[in-house]
Order: C-alpha cells, then structure tokens, then sequence
C-alpha cells in the first residue's frame, strides 16, 4: 500500500493514533467486565438462572394407614383439593382476593389472616387459602385461573374420617402452628415441616406422627418468567429430578375395630369411658371416650365458634377419658379391698360381718348403699351386694396405709405408662399424702370412704380396667398398648410391640385371686348379684359394679344450656372379664352423672353387651377361617388333579 | 445540472476499471466481516425468536438491506453522496417531524413511521445524517485555523435539531448516540483549545438541566436501574439483572445454541432488539462474545484506517462517523446487556432484529466501501 500524504484532508493525522487507544482501551475495558460475569462470576449466575427456571413442587407424603389388629383400615387417606396462593406470582393481591372472595363467597379477611399467618415464609411456597374445596369449587376456579395469576388448586392426600372413626384414640391433624415451626424443624432438619402441614395433636396421630407422616417428594419443572410450566430441556435428555414423596409407615392397632364399634354404640347416649383390654397381653381392644369430637373439622380448620363449643362443654369432648379422666371407683375398689383384707388376713372366705344397713365410727353414721341392711355377709356375699358395711369394716381394720399398698402394687395412683394423650396417675391416698397435701393426720372417718372407693380414691378407667385384668391373669400387671406393628411403605416392619409387664403382683397369692375371680363371677352370675346385667349366655363372666355419689360437681359448674339435671346424678362404673378363668377380654365401663341409674343398672349391661360382641365375632371368624380354610385345601386339590 | 449528470455516467463506467485493479483488501476483509456479522446476527436471532416470526422477518428484509450495502458501496460514489449529504438531513428532519406528531405509539415513545406495511424508524437514519452533515460541513468549511464555537455555530445548530427532536420522542438513546458520533467526529478536527473548554465546563450545567427538566422519569429510573440493577428486580431493573443473569450463566463455552434458558423461558425480556447480546452471550460464553467483540473491534479499526487514507475530508470524515456509529452501537449495547450502562434501547448493529436499524448499518458499511474505493485515487478529485 502506497503512504498517503493528508495535505488535502483537515483531519489531524496524530488523531488517529489516540482514537486506535481508545478502541484499544475500550475493548479491553468491555473484555474485562464480559470475563468478570461469565467467568469470574460465572458460577454464580449460572446457579441463578438455574433457579430462575427450575420451580420446585412439593409432593406431600400420604400418611400412614392405621389398620386394627385384623387388617380392617380404621383411618385411611384421599385426595383433597386446596386453593392455594403462591405470593411470588401474584399479580394483584386484592384484585386476587375480590375474584376468588366472589367464586367461593369466603370473605376476603379469612384469606388475608391465612396470608398474616405466611408473612415469614419465603414468597415461592403456596399458602393454603382454602381447604377441601369441592368439585364445583374447583371447576370455578379452573375456569377462571387466566385472571388467577398465582392462584393454584393443589391435590394432596388426606385423612378420610369416617363416622365411626374414634377421635381420642387417633387423634386429630391441625395445621402446624407457624410459630412451633421451626422449634419443631430443629429436630427435623432432613424432613422438615412446612407452614400449612398437617401434624398429628393427640392420640395416635401425634405420638406416632414420627412414623405416619411420612416424608415429602419433590418435582422440579422448568417454567418461564410468568410461571408457567414450559417443556424444552427434556428433549435434549436433560431430564429433571423427581423425588417421590415416602408415605408415613402403616400402623397395625391393638384395637378391633369390629369391637371398637360395637363398644361405641354400647355405650351410645352415655358421657365417660370404656376401655377392652386383652389381660394376657395389656393390649388394647376398644377404647371409647365421650363425648367425642370431629376430627374432620380439626383438619379443616376449626372455626373459633366450635373451638369454644369443644372447650366450654363441661364434659370436655378433647380430653381422651380412658387415661386421661380421674373418677373415684367406687365399689369396684372393694376387690382391692378384699384381697388386701384375705392376704393381710384381716378377713378369710368364711369371716362374716352383720350388715344392719349402716356402720357407726365414733359418733358419725356410714350407711350402705341399701339403708335396710344386707344381715350377715361373707365376703362372697358381700361382693355380690356390694354390701358397704362389711367393707367399710375391712378397711378400717386393715387402716389407709395397708389398702394403700395393695392398691398400688396394682398399678393405681401412678401413670401406667401408656403414653398416649394425657395420661392422668389417679390419686391412692395414704396418711403420708394427707400430712403432705392438707397438713392434716388421716382421720378415723376417712378410711371407710375410701375402702368403698370414694372419698380421697380416684382411678382412671384404664386403670380399672388393667387392675380387673390382672384379678383374671393372676397377677400380671401388664402395660397396656394400642400399637402392635410399624410397617413402613416398602413393607418391612420397622417396629413390633412385644407386652410389656410393669411388675408381677406378688403380694397377692393366687389362691386369693382364684377366690376374688369366684366372687367377682357370681356377681355377675348368681341370682341377685349386682352384676346380672352383663351375664351373657354361654361363656362365664366375672364383674363388679359400681355407682358414686356425685359430690365434687358444684352448682356453680352448670352451664347454660346444658343439661342441668344430670350432674347431680350419680357415675355408674361396671368392671367384668371373661371368661373368668383364663380371661379373653377385661372391660372397664364408667359413666358419668349417668341419667339412667347406677353401676349394676346402667353401666353392666354395656359390659354385657360388648362381651357378647367379643365371643360373637370370635365365632364368625373362626367360622369364616375355617371356611376359607376348607377352600384352599379344596382349591389345592383341585391343583393336584 | 449537466456536470452532475455526466459525473454520474462517469460513475456508471467504473466497474469495469475496477475489476482491472488488484482488489483493496480492505474491501475483502470488510465483505468478509460484513457477511460474517449477518452470519451470526441472523443465526442468533433465530435463536432468539423461536416462535415468534423475527427470523423470517429479518431474512426477508435482507433483500432491501443488501441492496443498499451494494448501491452505496459500489453504485453511488462519496462525492454524490457529499452533494445531497445536506439533503438527506433535512428528509430526516422532515420525517421525525412527522414521527413526533403522528408516528405509531410503542413502549412509551414515538419512534415508527407507518408507510403501509413498512414501519420506519426516523431516529435510525438520523444517526447517518448527522455523520453525513458534520463531513459536509467540515468538507465545505475549510479553514487552517482551529475551530472556535462562533465558526462550529451553524454545524451545532443543524445537528441540535436533529438531536431535539429524537429527544422529544423521547428517545434518549439515540440521541445520545448521535450527539456521541458527532463527538467523535470532531476529535479528529483542530479545535479552539478555549472552545473546547467552554464546552466541558457547560457539560454538567446542561447534564443538570437535562436531568431535571427533560427526563421522563422511566429515563430517570433506567440510569439508576444501571448503576445497581438488584435493587427493583420485579420491574425496571428486571430487564438489566435478567440479562445479566443471562451473560453470566452462559460461561467459558455457553449453553449451546437454541439452549440459553434465560432467552427461551422468557426471562430476558425484548430478547430479539436491546437484548439480543444476552442470548448469544448465554448459548455461545465467553469465547463466543469473544469473537464478536473481536469482529466489531475490526471492523471499527478497519474503518479509521480507512478514514486515515482518504486525502478527501468528507470521505474520511464519513468513514470516521461511521467507524464511532458502529463501535458506540457496538459499546453502549453490549455495556447495556452486562450492566454497565443504563438501559437505553440502542440496538446491537446486524444483530438486533429492526429493519431501519439494519438497514442504517449497512448504508453505513457501504459508506465505508466506497469511500475505501475513492482512496484508491480511480476519481478525480474537485
């Protein structure tokens, strides 16, 4: 190339070296900043355009099945519609609220307290607006979702409560409380809860939640900038993680429910609570507490109405009463009574006592329960009466702290341990705790009181339950259960309940038990026993009744609106096993200010009633298993041929 | 009239001479760098506007933008292009006149001329009209003393006007970038060292007068979004951070092309026009952009060279102008997409998708052409 010369030209030829510079310079300056961000920064922002995409949809886990002991499903799932609000992609909050407020006619303040309640959580995760939506509300929904920006409708499985399902012995699911949440996340770093989970509050529910909730999947889908799910990287095989959630582990109860049912309906009408032990392994067949609740309206989110119909109902329809309710036994004490008179030998079989229908201590009169005296009783007679006189004799002379020590070598006045809901350890009162509660020595006319089971003694009816139990196991105090198998979602058993025995009840001989089991039988069996009502037909029965005198209900407790009347009646109690010799089934039925009448009266004949379910069902299935039995052998014959 | 029309015959008859002369290879290179950067500006916007109609869009245009390199590259030459350089202003003018008062509303500003189914963008011209105008002026204003502001008074208020009236659009962008141009241009001319002072003093003042009273608030919110693009992420500083976002996730190699998941998810928004680097930046890495700044780096070289070995000042001056209008297109897009710059809605040249904007840099590489042709001393000069 020829060199030019610029004579003609007015540019200033040094010029150009300076503007070559600059280019030079600026090049390198934008250079510099292209490697800082792609390579320097490189990492980083490729991790954000990665989230930038990829949106992360939680699975929910189903939770576990609870089964009875014969595989019959008590509590099971199904899919539940919710309206959620995902805040990240929400356009227009109150524009939002206006439209879904007119679909679903749900004020707009119930879906601004729901969103009060996520402040705190991260704007990507959806807050449940409204549960269970119906089929109708979700079409609404679906056909307007193009003005919905944000607005989902999510499908998640949940608990499916049918009506015979008892809400104290499972307990009830609530959404978790935002502010437990990360105290509860502390120990539950590698599966933790989110706002809006579901967490087991009582019974079942909340003592195995660890195992029935299960742990949440994941799906991750690419999406564009307006949220919506887009497709594309697939098909280049990148595929995109999606981590099934694992359903909760599945719980085999101890419970049947077949038996839980008829139990329930037994006792239909009634306020208290039944509890069917096995008394060769504590477990647990039936359990009923009433009044019950709805769980159902637990898992929807109960309304600040009911919540406080469910908390000023004087008979509390939370709290579980199989362990967690304290009433004084009554005459169902008195086989504590008698078998710490025979072994202290206060008293044997043939000792007998004149009944004029009272007992005089100092200058105060104790009268039985018949005013017009049951004349010279034993102790077989005494107990088929149920004379009080003759009992409040015993323990006199067997004193508080001696009737004490027997009846807590039976597990009473002290938590047996079941550890579900909120267990309550009863009261056995000694002359030690007396001094100790009211600074006061034990009185003379204390002891007869307690000897019937009044006064001072309180037992919850899975005590009594358990102490009838051990009367027909000759001693073996076991702890009673509801679990017996964990099996997790593939199957394998991840937790098997084996009985557990609190102590062997030595202090009593087994020939006293053998004689408390006869007397306890004819109370039942014999001719005017006490205990007639729940004699069934065919097997042997052994009971005893009980009714107290209401006395620590004051006026004052009377609500409006409830049934005044009934508190004044008395609590009827009815304890039976059978059969009387080597016990199937060990049942305590206590009824509170029952309307009907006393233990022998009203509280028996559900006694009877529910063990003559038991043996009923015990037939039906060994008919049906020996039938299918017969089947297979046929159908492996037929194979053969 | 008849000088004129027998130049122009003149003009018609050079090919064949041409052919004769071993080619410029300046001329190679820039052909070769100009089908290169079409190459890739089309490839890319493929990319970027699947789905939408872009592509086809731009390819047909091709047709008029090609001919346009051709004709002011090898048809028309410099000197022609010199005469009616004063002309063409004033047709500009006329038509962003006519864009202020009845141009098509988009994004907030008055840009487009609807000619039937053409839309025009007036502003993209203008960028050559002032290239042209400030040659002419210098051209026919010689003198051997330093400029001083009285003499460059007719030059400011002849370019003012256009500058006005792209900012009243607004169009701050391409105002800017004309005012830039000019800039550049006049740094190759001798200037009064006290007028140039003046001037700097009166930048601020008239930068603090701009701020106040002239800038729409969204322009006002966009330089801010520049300087800290995390701050408001959901709305004007969401286009810089997803499209820095974009830039940076692309890496050594990229995500490879029709890949980039910022671009094909919708996150980088105006991804076919302002943002088109992203996409490439995000599918091609670092090694990629690389090569681009590289081309644009050439190209500009190229033309100052160009400009440097032209005895005529208004063909040097034209290739000075259009050597900044490329580059400063080149820089301010590019430092717009990494976020170093405000988003100001310059286009990045053969890249975005715009026929005016096309079609203004290929007029601009033709200049170039033709003015390389008339160094090689084939036309007389006056």
């Amino acid at each position: 190339m020829t060199r030019i010369h610029k004579q003609e030209s007015l540019l200033v030829e040094s010029r150009f070296m300076w503007a070559s510079i600059a280019l030079l310079v600026a090049i390198s300056g934008l250079l510099l900043r292209l490697w800082y961000i792609q390579i320097y920064r490189g990492d980083y922002y490729r991790e954000v355009s990665e989230r930038n995409r990829v949106r992360k949809i939680e699975i929910p886990a189903p939770r576990g099945i609870i089964f009875d002991r014969n595989g019959e499903v008590v509590l099971g799932n199904r899919p539940f519609y919710d309206l959620v609000y995902i805040p990240q992609y929400v356009v227009d909050k109150d524009t939002t609220f206006k439209i879904i407020s007119r679909l679903l006619h749900v004020p707009v303040t119930r879906f601004e307290a729901r969103l009060e309640m996520a402040q705190s959580q991260p704007k990507f995760l959806p807050v449940a607006l409204k549960r269970d939506l119906s089929q109708h509300e979700v079409s609404i929904i679906e056909a307007n979702k193009i003005f919905l920006p944000g607005i989902e409708v999510r499908v998640a499985p949940r608990r499916d409560y049918g009506p015979e399902v008892p809400p104290h012995l499972l307990g009830y699911l609530k959404e978790i409380d935002p502010e437990a949440l990360d105290t509860l996340n502390v120990t539950n770093q590698e599966n933790p809860y989110l706002l809006g989970d579901l967490v087991g509050k009582q019974g079942i529910e909340l003592r195995w939640e660890k195992y029935l909730r299960g742990q949440r999947g994941y799906r991750l889908i690419q999406v564009d900038a307006f949220g919506r799910q887009s497709q594309g990287l697939e098909e280049t095989g990148f595929s995109l993680p999606n981590v099934p959630s694992k359903p909760g582990a599945d719980l085999e109860l101890t419970i049947d429910y077949e038996l839980q049912k008829a139990t329930k309906a037994a006792f239909a009408g009634k306020n208290g609570a039944v509890v069917v032990l096995n008394p060769q392994t504590g477990e647990v067949l039936a359990a009923v507490s009433e009044p019950g609740f709805d769980p159902k309206m637990m898992q929807q989110g109960v309304t600040p109405e009911d919540w406080r119909e469910l908390i000023e109902n004087p008979f509390k329809p939370l709290l579980d009463k199989t362990s967690g309710g304290e009433f004084p036994p009554g005459s169902v004490y008195k086989s504590v009574v008698a078998m710490a008179g025979l072994e202290e030998h206060v008293i044997d079989e043939n000792r007998t006592m004149y009944c004029p229908g009272f007992y005089t201590l100092g200058n105060r009169r104790f009268y039985c329960h018949d005013r017009k005296g049951h004349g010279t009783v034993n102790m077989a007679k005494a107990m088929l009466k149920s004379c009080d006189v003759y009992f409040y004799q015993v323990g006199i002379e067997l004193g508080v702290d001696r009737i004490a020590r027997y009846a807590k070598a039976f597990g009473l006045g002290e938590k047996l341990g079941v550890a579900l809901n909120m267990e309550k350890p009863g009261l056995i009162p000694t002359s030690a705790w007396k001094m100790l509660t009211y600074r006061l020595p034990w009185a003379g006319g204390d002891t007869p009181n307690i000897s019937i089971g009044q006064g001072y003694d309180l037992i919850t009816p899975m005590q009594m339950a358990n102490l009838y139990a051990t009367i027909a196991n000759g001693g073996k105090l076991w702890k009673p259960y509801y679990v017996n198998k964990v099996t997790n979602h593939v199957g394998e058993t991840i937790y098997e309940h084996h009985p557990e025995l609190i102590r062997d009840v030595k202090e009593v001989s087994p020939k006293t038990f053998a004689m408390v089991r006869a007397a306890l039988q004819a109370v039942v069996m014999e001719p005017g026993g006490t205990g007639k009502n729940a004699a069934v037909e065919g097997v042997t029965v052994a009971g005893k009744s009980g009714s107290v005198q209401v006395v620590s209900l004051k006026k004052n407790t009377n609500k409006p609106g409830s049934d005044v009347s009934s508190y004044w009646k008395e609590h009827a109690m009815f304890t039976a096993f059978s059969p009387t010799e080597n016990a199937e089934i060990a049942i305590a039925v206590v009824s509170q200010n029952d309307i009907v009448g006393g233990g022998g009266k009203s509280a028996a004949p559900v006694a009877g009633k529910i063990i003559a379910r038991y043996w009923q069902l015990k037939r039906e299935r060994a008919a049906s298993a020996q039938a299918q039995n017969k089947d297979e052998i046929h159908g492996k014959q037929e194979k053969a041929n | 009239m008849a000088n004129r029309k027998k130049q122009t015959e003149g003009v018609f008859l050079l090919p064949e001479g041409d052919l004769k002369r071993p080619r410029s290879p300046q001329i190679t290179l820039l052909c070769t760098l100009f089908v290169a950067l079409l190459t890739m500006g089309l490839i890319n916007l493929y990319s970027a506007s699947l789905g939408a109609g872009y592509f086809a869009s731009q390819v047909k245009n091709l047709a008029i933008t090609l001919s346009a390199f051709v004709l002011f590259g090898w048809v028309i030459p410099i000197r022609q292009v010199n005469a009616y350089a004063y002309w063409f202003l004033g047709v500009v003018a006329a038509l962003l006149l006519i864009v202020l008062f009845t141009g098509r509303v988009a994004g907030g500003a008055q840009r487009w001329i609807s000619l039937g189914p053409i839309s025009f963008q007036p502003s993209e011209m203008a960028k050559l009209a002032v290239v042209l105008t400030v040659a002419r002026f210098f051209s026919s204003n010689r003198q051997d003393a330093p400029y001083t502001i009285r003499d460059l008074l007719p030059l400011a208020a002849t370019v003012g006007v256009v500058f006005v009236l792209i900012f009243a659009q607004p169009d701050f962008g391409t105002a800017g970038v004309c005012g830039l141009i000019a800039i550049c241009m006049l740094s190759f001319i001798r200037i009064n060292l006290r007028s140039i002072g003046l001037v700097f003093l009166s930048v601020p003042i008239v930068a603090a007068l701009l701020w106040n009273v002239f800038l729409m608030p969204y322009q006002k919110l966009r330089v801010l979004n520049a300087l800290n693009p995390e701050l408001d992420p959901q709305n004007s500083g969401y286009h810089a951070l997803q499209s820095l976002i974009a830039v940076g996730s692309g890496g050594v190699f990229g995500k490879g092309f029709t890949q980039g998941t910022q671009a094909h998810l919708r996150f980088l928004p105006e991804r076919h026009t302002d943002f088109i680097f992203s996409v490439f930046a995000e599918e091609h890495g670092f090694w990629g952009s690389v090569v681009i700044f590289t081309v644009f780096a050439f190209v500009t070289y190229i033309a100052l060279d160009i400009a440097r070995h032209s005895k005529d000042t208004f063909a040097s001056l034209v290739a000075v102008g259009v050597g900044s209008l490329i580059f400063l297109e080149f820089a301010i897009n590019v430092s717009m997409v990494m976020g170093i710059f405000p988003v100001v809605g310059i286009p990045l040249p053969f890249f975005s998708f715009g026929s005016s904007a096309m079609l203004t840099v290929c007029i601009s590489l033709g200049l170039l052409i033709s003015v390389n042709r008339s160094n090689s001393g084939v036309s007389k000069r006056n």
